[in-house]
């Protein structure tokens, strides 16, 4: 057998994997709507936190759309995630006002402690980082987020006090 | 008509046409690079600014523009060139540049372009891309760090093929082509997006450090694999077809090829071609000269005289099949028949009964403007898969309907709007018939000059969309919608498959199909038509030679039949391996055993290990020729290569065999053109030398019913079975040669078995398990393949692999009861 029949094979019990009730409840929600795509995407990605793979070949096949296509869309939009998140996100500002003051200490820091860098999560799922531009807040830079929380005037040593604080909750 | 200036020469042109294409038709040169004839316009690269008078003060992209009345247009001037070469700076700065090793070198539009402008120094500066080389599959190689984002690919592998393999992924300088999840490329194979790569890009592995572009003779020839006769122009050289190219200006196709005609042709290469005749003495097959071959071949024949049964291959040129008849009456034989002459039926017997016709009435081109199509059988893609591009661009450019009457989802149900009315497997017919009965009955036939009206009303009382929908478990109203369409339309086209795999009801689907044909008035209608195409590239050249029984004459399997049990001692096959496709294994080795057995093929075929004499026969690369489509259109073949050893053309195997037989034969294949066409009424009036590069189509674009009778046919009882089992063509495949090529052969390596997801649940079975069906007291084995395309209860199986013996247990239904289990 060829390579790429093996890669196929592969593929399908990779993607075997994953629960698809979700994704197609989102689709029976959509599918009569024209321009469905990106309602559809947003959907599957609030119900799995990310888009699974499967979940992409199972719109295309329901949607008629080409997976090739939705995976355009996908990689065209920052907000789309590919790969699972974890359930908390660390936004660490790199925009010139925190990058002046040090957020590249911060972002070290946080690799340190955790172990991962810009879009890295965890293997616990528990936490994944992002760097990002300027967040708005330049009064109090450099700035961390921890998803609606704003952490201003952060330090090495404060960014691991918050990391503390969330390792322990749950 | 609008009347343009370009660079000071006078222009006249149609109202569509665009400044590049006016251009382009009267000589005057404007480089491109994203722009191609079959896609739609684009124009992202720039390359071909022009300047218009009108439109002062910017540069106009002349691959977008229409033209208008009174528009000046200039095509090269300073400040045009100056853009020119900084559109190819651009793009020569993240570019590779390693044409010392790239396939595409001396072809290439960016290194052409950058030759012709001079482009020696670059005044910008970037990273070249580094990306990995996509090399998981054998055909083709992409190489993204030599892309120019055209987006070519993107747009043929979806406006043509269907297949939506590529999209634009990721942005600015991150920018690429990938695929889904930007994984190794895996998809059907066509070979579409390496001919429109104007780059390096997307190469042909096969082809990797063969030849110099340049280095290759070009022969344009017609394909030797299915009745879509699609051009092909085999790159030559050293005498071996090196690859196979495409040409977008000749033949059917625009340069559209499928994985069989564009990769398939390494078995003409093949070091275990046969190169010398073989005779069987003591047991075994060794090898002989040509005349004490011939001379046994010859004594044999004449002794069996009117007992003798020839079974011949559809891959023969016309002119073969000429001299084969000739040989047949020279002794007296009526045993004639074609490849599975059987499942012709359709087109020599049902089509005959009702129009007097045994050809599809409509050519290719007219498919694609066609308002409303409806295919019969789900597989067209398939078995004609670049006739399923037509389809697809009817649908792109013409917003045209389709429908498909189907007992499994195909390619074709995937095409967008397409409308899939499903049915429980072997009732195509009940369909058919609800369709007729629905036109009928709102009273949208066109029933001038029809007869037998009254009948079929009467019989198709039983055959009301509710009824049909009940019993065969489709869906009334899409048969409603879909009635109404056909007999609504301006132009609308019924398309039929034909081949070994389609035995069953061959002719009653044709006689149900042309009865709607007829109450549409697609028939015989200009820009409508009934397509009725046969498997093979010569099966309708066989069916207009009647290489079909005499008066009482056997059909192939009545031959097999006969041989089996000693009653037809010698047997002749040429180009055919029944053994593999053909229907009840068992019955055909006893047959072939039995009998006297001569075998003409390119390979030691299954069948051939049963043969007394092997003869060495030539691949359609090395013949001239002609082959007739399954639109009607004449194309002629034109050897490329020479045969392997002595390896000869059917044709000279048959002069020879004529003269052994003391007659004569015509000296080459143009003077046996010249003699077919006195006998072929259809054939009458075409010259071999003047079929030019479109062919020539016998009858005309539009074939006109000799006569409108409509006949009306049974429908079929769904079979009461848990399991059924339904037999057919595999995309990548087609008859068993293919199994013999690379090409196919590394995309689709193995027979398999197919289920639905249902299925594979309840039977605990996934793709690559191994599983069993057992029908009849017969058990076949294989791998699993599961899909989402067949309904519950629903399995298929290829048909082309000597390996699953599926043969075993197929004899020809139309479905198969059986019991799966895992192994
Ligand atoms: S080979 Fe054909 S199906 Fe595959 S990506 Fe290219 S055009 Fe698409
Ligand atoms: S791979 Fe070739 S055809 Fe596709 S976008 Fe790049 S240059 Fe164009
Ligand atoms: S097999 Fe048929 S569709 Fe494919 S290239 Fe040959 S003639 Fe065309
Ligand atoms: S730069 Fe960090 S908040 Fe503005
Ligand atoms: S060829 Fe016109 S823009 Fe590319």
């Amino acid at each position: 057998m060829t390579e790429n029949v093996q890669q196929a094979e592969e593929q399908v019990e990779e993607l075997e994997e994953i629960d698809l009730t979700a994704a197609n409840e989102v689709i029976d929600k959509y599918i009569d709507i024209h321009g469905n795509l990106m309602p559809v995407l947003q959907g599957i990605q609030e119900a799995y936190g990310y888009i699974p793979e499967a979940t992409v070949h199972l719109a295309a096949e329901r949607l008629n759309v080409y997976a090739s296509q939705i995976y355009g869309v996908l990689t065209f939009y920052a907000q789309f995630h590919l790969k699972p998140r974890g359930k908390y996100i660390i936004r660490v500002c790199m925009g010139t006002a925190c990058h002046v003051k040090g957020a590249g200490r911060i972002g070290d820091a946080i690799v340190e402690r955790l172990g991962i860098s810009h879009a890295e999560t965890t293997e616990d799922l528990k936490f994944t980082a992002e760097y990002v531009a300027c967040i708005g807040a330049c009064g109090m830079a450099p700035v961390i987020m921890v998803n609606d929380a704003t952490y201003g005037s952060i330090t090495v040593q404060k960014t691991a006090e918050v990391i503390e604080k969330y390792k322990a909750m749950d | 008509m609008v009347n343009l200036t370009i660079d000071g020469k006078q222009i006249t042109t149609a109202k569509t046409s665009t400044i590049y294409e006016a251009a382009k038709e009267n000589g005057i040169y404007i480089p491109v690079l994203c722009y191609a004839k079959k896609l739609l316009p684009y124009g992202a690269c720039r390359i071909c600014l022009v300047e218009v008078e009108q439109m002062k003060g910017r540069l106009i992209p002349s691959c977008t523009t229409p033209v208008t009345e009174g528009m000046v247009v200039t095509t090269t001037s300073d400040e045009i060139n100056k853009v020119r070469k900084t559109v190819l700076e651009f793009l020569l700065v993240n570019h590779v540049v390693d044409c010392p090793v790239c396939d595409k070198g001396g072809e290439c539009d960016l290194q052409d372009l950058t030759y012709e402008y001079e482009v020696v120094t670059n005044r910008f500066q970037g990273e070249k891309f580094d990306l990995p080389t996509d090399e998981v599959n054998p055909l083709i190689e992409r190489n993204m760090n030599r892309c120019v984002l055209c987006g070519k690919c993107v747009r043929v592998c979806d406006e043509v093929v269907g297949y939506g393999s590529y999209s634009f992924i990721n942005r600015g300088f991150e920018t690429k082509i990938a695929t889904a999840f930007d994984r190794g490329l895996n998809c059907e194979f066509c070979g579409q997006c390496v001919s429109m790569c104007p780059v390096g890009a997307i190469l042909p592995r096969p082809f990797k450090f063969k030849a110099r572009p340049w280095q290759l003779k070009d022969v344009d020839t017609v394909c030797g694999y299915c009745g879509n006769g699609c051009t092909v122009t085999l790159g030559v050289k050293d005498n071996q077809v090196q690859t196979i190219r495409f040409n977008e200006d000749t033949g059917v196709n625009h340069g559209n090829l499928c994985v069989r005609g564009r990769f398939g042709y390494s078995y003409v290469n093949d070091a275990t071609r046969l190169t010398k005749p073989l005779i069987r003495k003591g047991g075994e097959l060794r090898e002989a000269s040509w005349d004490e071959a011939l001379v046994t071949i010859a004594e044999k024949f004449k002794a069996a005289g009117k007992d003798l049964g020839i079974i011949s291959g559809a891959r023969l040129t016309n002119e073969e099949l000429l001299l084969l008849k000739r040989i047949s009456s020279a002794l007296g034989t009526h045993h004639l028949d074609h490849s599975g002459g059987e499942c012709y039926q359709g087109l020599t017997a049902g089509l005959n009964e009702t129009m007097g016709i045994s050809a599809s009435t409509g050519t290719f081109p007219q498919v694609e403007k066609c308002n409303a199509i409806l295919a019969i059988r789900s597989d067209f893609y398939e078995t004609h898969p670049v006739f399923g591009m037509v389809i697809n661009q009817a649908i792109r450019l013409n917003d045209a309907q389709l429908s498909v009457i189907a007992d499994k989802r195909g390619k074709l149900s995937k095409l967008p709007n397409a409308r899939t009315l499903m049915h429980k497997p072997g009732c195509e017919i009940n369909m058919i018939n609800a369709l007729c009965q629905v036109i009928i009955a709102e009273g949208l036939a066109k029933t001038d000059d029809l007869q037998g009206l009254a009948e079929l009303t009467k019989a198709l009382a039983d055959y009301t969309p509710e009824t049909v929908a009940k019993m065969v478990g489709a869906d009334a109203e899409a048969i409603k919608k879909t009635a109404r369409e056909l007999a609504g339309a301006k132009n609308a086209a019924i398309v039929v498959a034909y081949g070994l795999p389609y035995t069953a009801h061959s002719k009653e689907i044709a006689i149900a199909a042309s009865n709607l044909a007829l109450l549409t008035g697609i028939a015989g209608r200009e820009g409508s038509g009934l397509y009725l195409c046969g498997e093979k590239a010569n099966s309708q050249g066989a069916i207009d030679l009647q290489i079909t029984p005499g008066p009482a004459g056997l059909g192939a399997q009545q031959m097999l039949n006969s041989a089996a049990e000693g009653r037809l001692p010698v047997l002749y096959l040429v180009g055919e391996d029944p053994v593999v496709t053909y229907p009840d294994q068992g019955l055909v080795k006893k047959a072939l055993e039995k009998s006297f057995l001569v075998v003409q093929d390119l390979f030691l075929t299954d069948s051939a290990k049963y043969a007394d004499v092997v003869l060495p026969a030539a691949s359609f690369t090395e013949k001239d020729g002609t082959f007739t489509n399954a639109e009607r259109r004449i194309q002629r073949l034109r050897a490329g290569i020479k045969s392997p050893g002595e390896a000869k053309s059917d044709f000279v195997v048959f002069q020879s065999l004529l003269n052994k037989l003391q007659k004569t034969a015509p000296a080459a294949p143009a003077a046996a053109f010249g003699e077919l066409t006195g006998e072929v009424a259809g054939y009458a009036g075409i010259v071999y030398e003047q079929i030019g590069p479109q062919g020539e189509v016998w009858g005309g674009e539009t074939l006109a019913p000799l006569k409108k009778v409509l006949i009306p046919v049974a429908g079929n009882e769904p079979l009461q079975a848990e399991y059924q089992l339904l037999v057919g063509s595999a995309l990548y495949h087609s008859g068993s040669v293919s199994t013999r090529s690379k090409g196919p052969m590394s995309v689709c390596p193995e027979p398999y078995i197919e289920l639905g997801r249902d299925d594979a649940v309840t039977l605990n079975v996934k793709t690559g398990d191994m599983i069993q069906l057992k029908a009849a007291g017969v058990t076949i084995q294989s791998k699993a393949k599961v899909d989402n395309r067949l309904p519950k209860g629903v399995i298929f199986a290829p048909y082309h692999f000597a390996g699953l013996g599926l043969n075993r247990i197929y004899t020809g239904q139309s479905v198969i009861a059986v019991e799966p289990s895992k192994l």
